[in-house]
């Protein structure tokens, strides 16, 4: 048993090392918008989100805090970065939750990979 | 028997109190219903450890138990390639806590087994004693990885519902104890039910009204 147990442990590091040998869709973390350090890249689409209120996300309307895309302030800037994970997970997860609670089309409440493959990638 | 059943229940209903229909596909729902069957394994585990224990059936029934954390983490490691990153050094409190439970769970049954128990602790009631303790911390912080994930569990009140849970089950020994000699259920049954009820948990959650 406790080599069965070895094994297993073994194989988790692996797989922590070198990624899943079997799943089919393998994100490319890098330096996008200039992060500090690789990050995974991120899938959004403007054009699935059009009925949201833009104010939801785009904080700097209301604000006054920073202006343009996203990733200028929140890959760069050394106060916001590293809640930079947490708020995109908070704001995108519980915004696609909701609308899954409602038993609404809402996109991928959880899933990992359905965000963070890139909208570059195949 | 009855007992796992109803342990079973209890864990997969709280995950139905709120939202009962709202699911993440069907690879994450079966990937937490694995997890959620663990969870109430591990539970079960507790409370059917009574004065007269059948130690053979206990320790069998821990390694089915162990099969479906593993499983659980091994279903998304090996999944979806993402994961991983999550379960890295700045992962989130929950994440870490969950990896660590898992470490302390084969911890846990690595030490009780003779002879490796004997190198480890220098008399039974010591065993005894550290076995318990490792057990609250286990289901403590399993409890977290659940309940602070905030998908299945998404209201204050399931939350809770699950640490008292929890509680009652780690505190309450004296308790169970009056509940009278559990028959510790097979491997094979606790698999049986986990599969039924994973089945009925991704589900309600993935078909169609």
């Amino acid at each position: 048993m406790k080599l069965v147990l070895l094994a297993i442990l073994a194989a988790a590091g692996l797989i922590i090392v070198f990624g899943s040998p079997v799943a089919i869709e393998v994100p490319v973390a890098d330096y996008y918008y200039e992060s500090p350090v690789p990050i995974l890249p991120m899938s959004f689409a403007h054009a699935d989100h059009t009925t949201e209120n833009c104010i939801d996300c785009h904080h700097n309307y209301n604000d006054d805090t920073g202006g343009g895309p996203c990733m200028n302030c929140h890959t760069t800037n050394q106060d916001v970065w590293p809640l930079f994970e947490r708020q995109f997970h908070d704001l995108c997860r519980s915004c696609h939750a909701e609308k899954a609670a409602l038993g609404e089309a809402g996109g991928p409440p959880r899933h990992c990979i359905k965000c963070h493959l890139g909208d570059d990638l195949p | 028997m009855k007992s796992l059943i109803v342990t079973m229940a209890v864990v997969f209903l709280i995950t139905f109190l709120a939202a009962p229909t709202m699911g993440a596909g069907w690879f994450w729902d079966v990937g937490n219903g694995i997890g959620f069957a663990a969870f109430a394994g591990l539970l079960y585990l507790t409370i059917a450890s009574n004065r007269r224990l059948d130690v053979r059936a206990h320790q069998i029934l821990g390694y089915a138990v162990l099969l479906l954390v593993v499983g659980h983490a091994f279903w998304f490691l090996l999944g979806d390639a993402t994961v991983v990153e999550f379960i890295k050094i700045g992962a989130p409190d929950y994440m870490l806590l969950g990896i660590v439970s898992l470490i302390l769970f084969v911890v846990l049954i690595t030490t009780a087994n003779v002879p490796d128990r004997l190198r480890v602790h220098q008399n039974y009631p010591s065993f005894r004693y550290w076995h318990r303790v490792l057990t609250i911390v286990v289901i403590a912080g399993a409890a977290y990885h659940i309940a602070v994930s905030n998908f299945y569990l998404g209201t204050w009140y399931q939350a809770g519902l699950l640490a008292l849970i929890s509680i009652a089950v780690c505190f309450g020994r004296a308790y169970w104890i009056r509940l009278g000699q559990i028959v510790i259920a097979s491997a094979a049954a606790y698999l049986a039910i986990s599969t039924m009820l994973i089945a009925v948990f991704a589900g309600l959650r993935n078909l169609p009204a």
